[in-house]
């Protein structure tokens, strides 16, 4: 199964199982969980059900394209459901079968992996799911975002795309996996991972990274000050910032001393975005519903 | 007899939570069940990554009826004078449950009381499940709990089902949002479909049926027994790994296992990088030849009972092969360059955010190991601890190193070695780590000792000095293992020295960036290291605290000597006469604490005890100064034992508080010069003594 296919396959499963599929966010982000249909979404009693493919960027991670296992930048499929499902590994299992795997024929294992993230606030406990001894997926169930503790609570799947498609195409290289219309992954990305790892690692302008870390995090800073706040705005400058952060990070310009400090300033907006997106909610009479409520009543 | 069988299925639980349940749940039943009156019940609790399992057996049907005799209030007070019940007698009748005309009477010392003789049915046992299981349930503690869907409970992780069965009988309640019944499924790939749980007796082998193993004492059996058998026919053995094992135990419903096999090429990287990815990464057991060298194949543990297309083994070979090839690939990229040329970078590598950089650590590093070096008159250069105090941290800056923080110290020692460094020093690397704690041995080479003492007390100090001390059960930077191994290091090396002056010169090296009072700093390191050598003696050497208190008290700062004196003390204290001694010791601690220091004067002796008993301190005196240098501490320790006797004699027929001021003086003055001799070995009045004060 090409890459193109599985991606294809599981917006398809996902969507029979009543997720939108939404597209990715378009500014760069290091996981799928930092997307606003993810991140903001979590927060609030209202249900939501979303599936996307997020490229996901980690300068550094890098390698040239020399490394066949490592890339500064990979996909991942996100899927959140909220509140979680009762049969939800139950669905995830049938997902595995949209990628063409039959969970009765293979060793499939939930291993615990808890999954903190210090730039969001937030944080779950959950599985890396391993197929043959193969991390496929991380499998997480928020507890908190933004600093805020969440009710309903969000089941949170990332399927690492390209090395489920090394695993399932048995290929020794990321750049040899097949994309789509048997072009191979290489031709598409190997040049722009070089590149990407040189402009990350020798070329980035550190003074110029670090004047747009202040700026955005100004920016942030005004969208949620603002009367009503802009809660995405907000975000999307704060968003800014964290890769801004990762790149300064990657050139090696970040000490340990300074690394903290400037963590602890993004998730200050973090926080201050995911608070202005729960008063706005609430604000709104929680338009989709509210999943608490429907229970009692 | 009845038989109880309680399933909680769940999501997979943490393999680390599992014992501690089991734990919980054993000691939570035993305890409800002892308080409803229950006895001689027997209680297993099993568990699977998906289920927790209490079966108890030898249960009765109902508690036994219970009569109880109780006592009410005296009958002046109960009983008004013309007969009738006062609002106490009526009261005591309500409490007893019966009128107030079939109260009885009660004749004691202290007159007539009101007396009742209540019968309690005894309850069901179903009725007495139905109501400690779900407050058991709710009592449960794991590591860390979370919530799901609504939010409404916490456990471990979603709870699914709960069968509870006293025999055939369902045992009626509610948890977790969920019904209690007789329902389940079975393993999660063979038998996948609901079963209704027929009686608590069958629970075990349908489980069994629907290929679940639910005893992990089984799991365990069978998974040896396994891999033996696997390892067998590709011609190795099992490397034993208990710790790995009972993991896996932890995370199978059904303990499976499989043999693959990787290129022999990969053999050619160091075999501590081979077993890191197999063990650590991919939870594999290590196969080895009879040598114990390691071979080109490995067992994963599944869960489940084959591999019907050969598709698992096929995966796990290839993600094998995929984390050694990634590993190759970063040790290639390191050998491209020495080691050596590698120690510029540890200038821009931040080892602590005040302490500074590597090259800030290793150069502290390297000047306390000149210091320690000089101390125990050692011959190494200046110029050799320096460079290598760098070289053994080099490998910090490597790719190997990032992937695999647990091989460092390990990676430096392979490319100091392929570089064809001394023995000395690519030993000393792969060593400097070693011992954690007092587990493990210690480095191979005494540059290797050298380097790990100074390292771990610049760590220390350095920690201390900027406020990141351990507290409580928080150690998050394992200070304390730190400490154990310095001690064990000095220990294993036989080493003669002044650790509180070693200490010091640590602290004094970190004074620069120090946050808190550097003075203060010094003595809360000396207490943290002192503390961490009593732990040794108590621990490793087996000594009793207050033996360890005794030694430690007249000084610890050669730990060698210390050891020396805690050993000799701990065989000496239980003979009797010493007992008396170290009574009597206490004695004279109390008579002589305070008081002025002064020269003893013989022609003031007004009884012979005095003379006596100054001329076997003297003796004593004489012989320390003989078996002392000599290391001949338990002699030392023996010789004390004679002056018991003098000691007792001194205090039944001599009155020390004479009303002569010079002479009250001069016996004070006698028993001071007892006490600085015995005070050399150890403070014998911390000793707890039974007869003591």
């Amino acid at each position: 199964m090409d890459l193109q296919t599985l991606i294809l396959n599981l917006s398809r499963y996902w969507a029979d199982c009543g997720c939108i599929v939404q597209q990715p966010c378009d500014t760069e982000v290091g996981a799928g969980t930092m997307h606003p249909e993810s991140f903001l979404r979590v927060l609030g009693p209202e249900p939501y059900r979303v599936a996307y493919v997020q490229p996901s960027r980690r300068p550094a991670d890098a390698r040239y394209g020399e490394n066949p296992f490592r890339l500064g930048r990979h996909l991942q499929m996100q899927v959140i459901l909220k509140p979680s499902p009762d049969d939800i590994q139950g669905l995830y299992l049938k997902s595995l079968e949209a990628m063409g795997i039959d969970p009765s024929v293979h060793d499939i294992r939930f291993e615990e992996d808890n999954w903190e993230s210090p730039t969001l606030g937030a944080w779950g406990v959950g599985w890396q799911v391993l197929l043959d001894g193969m991390e496929i997926t991380q499998f997480t169930y928020f507890q908190q975002a933004g600093g805020i503790d969440l009710a309903p609570m969000t089941a949170e799947l990332t399927y690492g795309l390209e090395r489920i498609s090394m695993f399932l195409q048995r290929k020794d290289s990321i750049y040899d996996i097949e994309w789509g219309a048997g072009v191979p992954y290489g031709h598409i990305r190997l040049m722009d991972e070089r590149e990407a790892s040189t402009y990350g690692f020798e070329v980035a302008d550190v003074d110029m990274l670090r004047r747009h870390f202040e700026d955005w995090e100004r920016e942030a800073g005004r969208c949620l000050e603002h009367d009503p706040p802009l809660v995405v705005p907000a975000l999307e400058a704060t968003l800014k910032t964290s890769h801004l952060f990762n790149l300064l990070d990657a050139r090696g310009a970040v000490s340990v001393t300074e690394r903290v400090g400037l963590i602890g300033r993004v998730r200050a907006n973090a926080v201050g975005a995911a608070k202005a997106y729960a008063d706005q909610r609430e604000a709104m009479g929680w338009p989709l519903g509210n999943a608490l409520k429907k229970e009692v009543g | 007899m009845a038989s109880f069988v309680l399933e909680i299925r769940t999501e997979e639980i943490p393999a680390n939570a599992l014992p501690g349940a089991r734990r919980q749940l054993q000691d939570l039943f035993a305890k409800h069940l002892g308080e409803a009156g229950f006895t001689d019940f027997l209680t297993a609790v099993l568990s699977t990554p998906r289920r927790l399992i209490v079966t108890i057996t030898n249960l009765p049907q109902r508690q036994a009826d219970r009569v109880e005799e109780m006592t009410g209030p005296p009958v002046r007070i109960a009983v008004a004078e013309d007969g009738t019940p006062t609002k106490a007698g009526l009261g005591f009748a309500a409490k007893a449950g019966l009128p107030f005309e079939q109260l009885g009477r009660l004749e004691t010392e202290k007159g007539q009381y009101l007396a009742a003789t209540v019968n309690h049915m005894g309850r069901t046992t179903s009725e007495i499940l139905v109501e400690i299981t779900p407050t058991i349930l709710s009592a449960l503690r794991f590591p860390k709990m979370m919530r799901w869907g609504l939010g409404s409970f916490l456990f471990v992780r979603p709870v699914h089902g709960i069968v509870a069965l006293l025999d055939d009988e369902v045992v009626p309640f509610g948890a977790f949002g969920i019904t209690s019944g007789r329902a389940t499924v079975g393993h999660r790939v063979h038998s996948p479909q609901p079963i209704d749980i027929a009686h608590a007796d069958t629970y075990a082998e349908t489980m069994a049926r629907h290929s679940v193993m639910i005893d992990p004492a089984q799991r365990r059996q069978t998974l040896e027994t396994a891999a033996q058998q696997l390892a067998a026919t590709v011609g190795c053995r099992v490397h034993e790994d208990p710790r790995l094992v009972a993991e896996h135990l932890e995370l199978v419903e059904w303990p499976g296992l499989i043999v693959g096999s990787f290129d022999r090429k990969f053999l050619d990287l160091p075999p501590e990088v081979v077993v890191s990815t197999l063990r650590h990464h991919q939870k594999c057991l290590i196969l080895e030849d009879g040598d114990g060298a390691l071979q080109p194949h490995f067992l994963a543990v599944i869960d489940r009972k084959d591999d019907p297309e050969d598709l698992i083994r096929l995966g796990n070979e290839w993600v094998i092969r995929a984390r050694l090839a990634d590993a190759g690939f970063f040790f290639s990229e390191d050998r491209k360059r020495p080691l050596e040329d590698t120690i510029a970078d540890l200038e821009r590598v931040e080892w602590h955010r005040i302490l500074g950089s590597l090259e800030a650590k290793a150069e502290r590093l390297g000047r306390l190991a000149v210091t320690l070096s000089g101390q125990l008159g050692l011959d190494l250069s200046t110029e050799l601890l320096c460079r290598a105090a760098r070289l053994v941290k080099a490998d910090l800056t490597t790719h190997m190193v990032g992937e695999f923080p647990e091989l460092q110290g390990v990676m430096g020692g392979h490319y100091l070695r392929l570089e064809g460094a001394d023995e000395a020093l690519w030993t000393a690397s792969r060593d400097h780590y070693r011992p954690v704690g007092f587990e493990g041995d210690s480095p191979a080479s005494t540059l290797g000792r050298v380097l790990g003492v100074a390292d771990r007390l610049d760590t220390i100090a350095g920690l201390y000095a900027v406020g990141e001390k351990p507290t409580g059960s928080r150690d998050p930077l394992g200070l304390r293992r730190a400490a154990q191994a310095v001690v064990k290091i000095i220990i294993d090396s036989a080493w003669t020295l002044d650790l509180e002056a070693i200490i010091g010169e640590a602290v004094s090296g970190v004074a620069g960036q120090a946050t808190e009072e550097i003075d203060e700093v010094r003595s809360a390191v000396t207490l943290f290291i002192a503390d961490r050598l009593r732990r040794w003696l108590t621990d490793v050497d087996s000594v009793s605290g207050d033996t360890a208190d005794a030694v430690m008290a007249t000084g610890w700062a050669d730990p060698c000597e210390t050891t020396a004196r805690a050993k000799a003390l701990e065989s000496v204290r239980s003979n009797d006469s010493f007992r008396a001694l170290a009574l009597a010791f206490k004695r004279v601690r109390n008579i002589t604490d305070g008081q002025a220091e002064g020269e003893v004067d013989p022609t003031l002796f007004e009884h012979p005890e005095e003379r006596e008993l100054y001329d076997a301190i003297l003796e004593f005196h004489t012989a320390l100064k003989r078996l002392l240098p000599e290391h001949r501490v338990t002699e030392a320790f023996e010789a004390m034992i004679p002056i018991a006797d003098t000691l007792d004699r001194f205090f039944v027929e001599v009155l020390v508080m004479a009303d002569n001021k010079e002479v009250r003086a001069n016996r004070i003055a006698l028993l001071k010069l007892l006490g600085q001799d015995f005070l050399t070995l150890a403070d014998l009045s911390i000793l707890q003594i039974d007869g003591g004060e």
